[in-house]
């Protein structure tokens, strides 16, 4: 990598090299504290490979984590490492990460190619190659053909692609994507999804963090759960989902006729109860959710129901949260 | 991905240059920083209208003697009859009853006929200079010791005595000697120097260079960091204080240029509208040299210090804001007691000297052409209004050394003081937390 | 590209006659066919049979609104008790400082009355005791209370104001409400005038008790010097007026939180740097016509009564002159904020 200053100003002698044998990102014990609130409380993780997904409701510290991961912030307690260098004492590693903020605010007098230009040139590239690598990048990211238009013309889910687009022409070995979906219109957020997929394939380091847990579904199997500050659970999401889908569900369906349907439901396997809540309601118990899915639209077709709407009240993040949160208690 | 730049001067220069582009740019795209700038233009063009103004107009001769009257009405001016050694207030007595007779002048001759002609020679701290060149003095009718009312023993003369202690010269004419200077030559001169000092002082150096960076350096990194687009430059391999420099190179490009330009129009208006010999004063061009770049070093420093005011406070204003009305009292004072130690504590009274050296250099004989306006009395109409003006604005560099010496140490000193802001906004930049 | 609608984020009706195809796939919309295999999103295609409309019902709100000026009061009073304590507007904790610091120093003057007829040095009170040139130098002193005191305070207070509203996005807080754009920057007007008074005119006011008080002035005194102490009242009202009409005119210009502060410095400062300049050079007095200080010094000096330092035109001019600063600065004022856009910015 190129040299350059560390944050107290020397200029480093030789090439900024990451450790071989370090972690991607490696957070031990970090606590970040504003007064009295904890942001994150003692978060120890290690990401190396593959595409990682962080879940959380707003205010659950994902932002922060990112910001400390990209020296913004420095951690009131634990170590954090890029590479194996600690990113709020030097910017070098920087050169292998990409990283997309959350803030709306861009420049929006400057084109999207002037944008990834500009910032490529702060990777040590020249004009030329930093032009070139801009077209690659707005290419890849599907903005080849409004590259040359202001950045303050461009719909939400171009901002967000010109974002990724500056974040990826380092051709970076981490990305951080601090909620690319949010505000975006279903079309630039299957666009975004694929994107960050197709980095995860070509062997990125990717982290991306949402607080829907349909829109991480699509993109990773590899979730982090934080909550309040603290690591609620992590790994395959499928594990995670085995295990959830063990605590008690409900399935709402409102339907025409909701004690016939109750009727034809109730010899299903794996439904524990069925209530009514109004007349038309019909509110099925279950333990395992995934059965009941399977089942349930035979069911409903070869009975020849009229369904209007069903619903899983409980498959939302919120109430994973509560789940988790209550130690298994629903 | 490849082409990796090999030095660390390449890479240092490759995100220099985008920075400082980039920040040159979102600078042109800002209506503010055209109003500021435009504004600031339209503000000293004013001050340049009055001068041409005065200039093209000039000043009115009077007679500071009142030799051109004729008091007696006999037709001869009195400097005429005093010259042929007749009775200025007697009509019986006039140079019309000599033998043979003399026809009288017109009044117009006796007005600015006896003009400065002082100079200093050697080293001797008693001297004596002057001529009347109307001879009013040495016709002038009575003894000897009348003609040396200054007592030197010199008749007709002015005697230049150099203070012991402050090392000032004093002037103690005879009577009539040098006592009808042309007014509107002087005034002239006296004015337009005064123009180009004051200009320099208090338009650009105070006025531009303390104003633009307050409007535009001040939010050159808070704005950003408000706005939350700190983010997209700060995660790039690329320290803070790199940043910081950057921005400021960039500012730097919007405001230098437009200083220079500025300086040049000056000059070349003031240059060819300023009384002279030729048609172009060449003569100035050293101090307007040195008031650009006075100006220039004094929006690096105000620049560093502002940006790094922003920094430090979302309230940066409120630093900044009392710091300039003290540099605009420092200013007042060191045209006043350019020696006074209290500057050396200001941006300002550094820059200031750099004009003071450069008016040293350019204007070698300035004490004299002073002391020749403010020191004849209060009779003398516009010389001395021009020459208290000149005065006003002129002062010899603080530290006592020679012209060039005192410029290079300010120099030296403003750029001190601007790495000093730099390294301490780049300290304060680095320890925040960018939310 | 073939880019196909997105599929529905989850399904959420099913008609009867809904074919059931199992594993849906979703060609990818940018460019690729890969990327949803490996996902299990149970997924039924099915045209939609049913749909639903709401009803919607507007009801209109019969209670009786509050008087105008009760409505206008609220506004103010928010501005106002901001400056002493929470929950209201938020003025910057260093705006609250440094006028607490102003109102203070702008008293030095009748700390010093009451010193002086406290130890009875009639040095100080000739100094700094109520008189003429006292009462005008309270309110039009250049230097300090001109250059570090009254206008910094106007810069701080108007630097916010208006300009933070938008910024914020709080100007259509109070746009959705029954208040008229006059009513807003009225009040708005009038707060940062009162806090400005609480500094200029109830300082001047307790100057003019401490003397009373401290030497004990009988009804002799205050006959004689009560129409100056009124002259130096309105001075200071034409003193706030126009510093709040100029700032609140850059406040509504601008977005920034820097401008409309600066902007008025150097306003104030600036032409009056530029007057002194070509008034020393050429000794013309014509550009303290542009200065805002120096008409209202003029016109101060000739309401108090002071010795006039302007002598070449007639205090008239600098009235006119005072008079078409503040019609510009009032006329930009209203012009912006009627059509001000309502976003956030």
């Amino acid at each position: 990598m190129m040299p350059d200053f560390d944050q107290d100003g020397k200029g480093q002698t030789q090439a900024w090299q990451p450790e071989p044998a370090a972690p991607a990102v490696l957070l031990e014990g970090v606590s970040k504290s504003y007064g009295r609130i904890f942001a994150l409380s003692n978060i120890t993780l290690a990401l190396n490979g593959g595409v990682t997904g962080v879940l959380g409701p707003n205010g659950a510290g994902k932002s922060t984590m990112f910001k400390l991961l990209m020296g913004k912030l420095k951690p009131s307690q634990g170590k954090i490492r890029l590479f194996g260098t600690d990113p709020w004492k030097n910017p070098a590693p920087y050169a292998r990460v990409g990283f997309v903020p959350e803030h709306e605010k861009m420049y929006d007098w400057m084109t999207a190619h002037q944008f990834v230009t500009t910032f490529a040139r702060l990777n040590g590239l020249t004009r030329q190659e930093a032009s070139i690598e801009a077209d690659r990048v707005l290419n890849f990211v599907g903005l080849a053909d409004v590259a040359h238009k202001k950045i303050g013309q461009y719909s939400k889910g171009m901002r967000q692609r010109a974002k990724i687009a500056h974040a990826l022409v380092n051709d970076p070995e981490l990305i951080i994507l601090d909620e690319p979906l949010q505000g975006c219109d279903p079309l630039a957020r299957t666009t975004i999804m694929n994107v960050i997929r197709e980095l995860g394939r070509m062997g990125r380091t990717v982290i991306v963090s949402s607080h829907i847990l349909q829109e991480i579904e699509r993109i990773t199997e590899q979730i982090i759960i934080l909550h309040n500050g603290r690591l609620l659970a992590l790994g395959n999401l499928h594990a995670i989902r085995e295990k959830l889908d063990q605590i008690p569900h409900r399935i709402s369906i409102e339907a025409d006729d909701a004690k016939a349907l109750a009727k034809d439901v109730i010899d299903l396997d794996d439904v524990s109860g069925i209530s009514f809540p109004n007349k038309n309601h019909l509110s099925i118990q279950t333990h395992n959710l995934g059965a009941i899915h399977a089942h349930l639209p035979s069911v409903i077709v070869n009975n020849n129901h009229r369904i209007h709407t069903i619903d899983n009240p409980d498959d939302d993040l919120a109430s994973i949260l509560g789940y988790l949160t209550s130690g298994g208690r629903v | 991905m490849e082409a990796k730049p090999n030095t660390i001067y390449r890479a240092l220069d490759r995100k220099a240059a985008a920075i400082t582009e980039f920040t040159m740019r979102q600078y042109r795209t800002k209506a503010s920083t055209w109003v500021v700038l435009g504004v600031g233009l339209v503000a000293i063009s004013l001050v340049m209208l009055i001068y041409i103004d005065v200039m093209a107009s000039g000043f009115e001769s009077i007679d500071n003697d009142g030799d051109s009257r004729d008091w007696d009405n006999d037709g001869y001016p009195t400097g005429q009859e005093i010259k042929w050694g007749t009775d200025p207030f007697s009509d019986t007595s006039h140079p019309g009853l000599l033998d043979p007779p003399v026809e009288p002048e017109p009044a117009s001759n006796y007005i600015d006929e006896d003009g400065f002609d002082i100079s200093i020679n050697g080293d001797s701290t008693s001297q004596s200079t002057g001529f009347d060149d109307d001879g009013d003095c040495y016709n002038l009718d009575g003894t000897s010791s009348r003609k040396d009312s200054n007592n030197n023993g010199v008749e007709c003369d002015i005697a230049l005595i150099q203070s012991r202690y402050t090392g000032e010269w004093d002037i103690y004419p005879d009577i009539n000697v040098d006592e009808d200077p042309d007014d509107s030559a002087y005034a002239l001169e006296a004015t337009h120097m005064a123009f180009v000092l004051g200009m320099g002082k208090m338009g650009f150096v105070l006025l531009l260079g303390l104003f633009l960076p307050l409007f535009l350096a001040t939010g050159l990194i808070r704005d950003e960091m408000t706005s939350g687009t700190m983010h997209f430059m700060l995660a790039k391999p690329i320290a803070r204080t790199e940043v910081f420099l950057y921005r400021i190179l960039g500012y730097l490009g919007i405001v230098w240029p437009y200083l220079i330009g500025l300086g040049i129009i000056f000059a070349l208006i003031s240059g060819f509208m300023g009384p002279s010999d030729g048609i172009f004063r060449f003569n100035d061009l050293g101090v307007w040299l040195a008031i650009v770049f006075a100006a220039m070093m004094a929006s690096l420093v105000y620049g560093m210090l502002f940006c790094a005011l922003g920094v430090m406070w979302r309230y940066g204003i409120v630093l900044a804001i009392p710091f300039a009305a003290w540099e605009l009292g420092m200013c007042l004072l060191s045209m006043g007691a350019p020696e006074a130690s209290i500057l050396r504590f200001s941006v300002i009274g550094w820059a200031l000297m750099i004009v003071d050296a450069a008016a040293v250099l350019a204007w070698p004989n300035m004490e004299l052409f002073l002391l020749q306006g403010t020191s004849f009395g209060n009779d003398f109409g516009s010389i001395q209004t021009s020459a208290l003006a000149l005065q006003f604005f002129y002062a010899t560099p603080g530290v006592g050394t020679s012209g060039l010496a005192s410029a290079v140490i300010a120099t030296i000193v403003l750029l001190i003081q601007a790495s000093v802001f730099w390294f301490t906004g780049g300290a304060i930049f680095k320890g925040k937390e960018i939310e | 590209m073939s880019e196909e609608p997105a599929q529905t984020e989850a399904p959420t009706e099913f008609g009867a006659e809904a074919p059931v195809t199992g594993q849906g796939r979703m060609a990818a919309a940018w460019g690729t066919s890969a990327g949803d295999e490996d996902l299990s999103v149970p997924q039924v295609a099915q045209p939609s049979s049913t749909g639903h409309i709401f009803q919607q019902e507007y009801k209109p709100w019969h209670g009786t609104l509050n008087p105008r000026w009760m409505r206008n009061w609220a506004i103010l009073r928010h501005h106002l008790l901001g400056i002493f304590k929470k929950g209201h507007r938020p003025w910057g904790m260093p705006t609250r400082l440094f006028i607490l610091v102003v109102f203070i120093a702008s008293l030095s003057d009748a700390a010093l009355t009451l010193l002086s007829g406290l130890i009875g040095d009639g040095s100080i009170h000739q100094l700094w005791g109520v008189s003429r040139d006292n009462l005008y130098g309270h309110v039009l002193g250049f230097f300090p209370r001109n250059v570090l005191y009254y206008p910094i305070v106007a810069a701080l207070l108007v630097g916010a104001v208006i300009s933070e509203d938008r910024q914020h996005g709080t100007s259509a807080l109070y746009f959705s409400r029954p208040i008229t754009r006059f009513d807003y920057v009225g009040m708005k007007f009038i707060s940062v005038a009162i806090i400005q008074a609480l500094i200029i005119l109830l300082t001047l006011t307790l100057y003019y008790l401490a003397e009373i008080i401290s030497l004990g002035r009988g009804w002799a005194w205050i006959m004689d010097t009560f129409p100056l102490f009124i002259a130096a009242f309105l001075s200071g009202m034409m003193v706030i007026f126009t510093y709040t009409s100029i700032g609140l005119a850059l406040s509504s210009v601008s977005k920034g939180k820097f401008f409309p502060g600066i902007g008025l410095l150097s306003i104030v400062l600036g032409t009056k740097v530029l007057a002194v300049l070509v008034s020393t050079l050429f000794d013309r007095d014509i550009l303290y016509l542009l200065s805002p200080y120096d008409c209202m010094a003029h016109v101060g000096q000739t309401l108090i009564g002071t010795q006039p330092t302007y002598d070449q035109y007639s205090w008239s001019w600098s009235f006119a002159s005072l008079i078409v600063m503040n019609a510009i600065a009032l006329y930009t004022l209203s012009a912006r904020v009627s059509s001000m856009e309502v976003t956030r910015e």
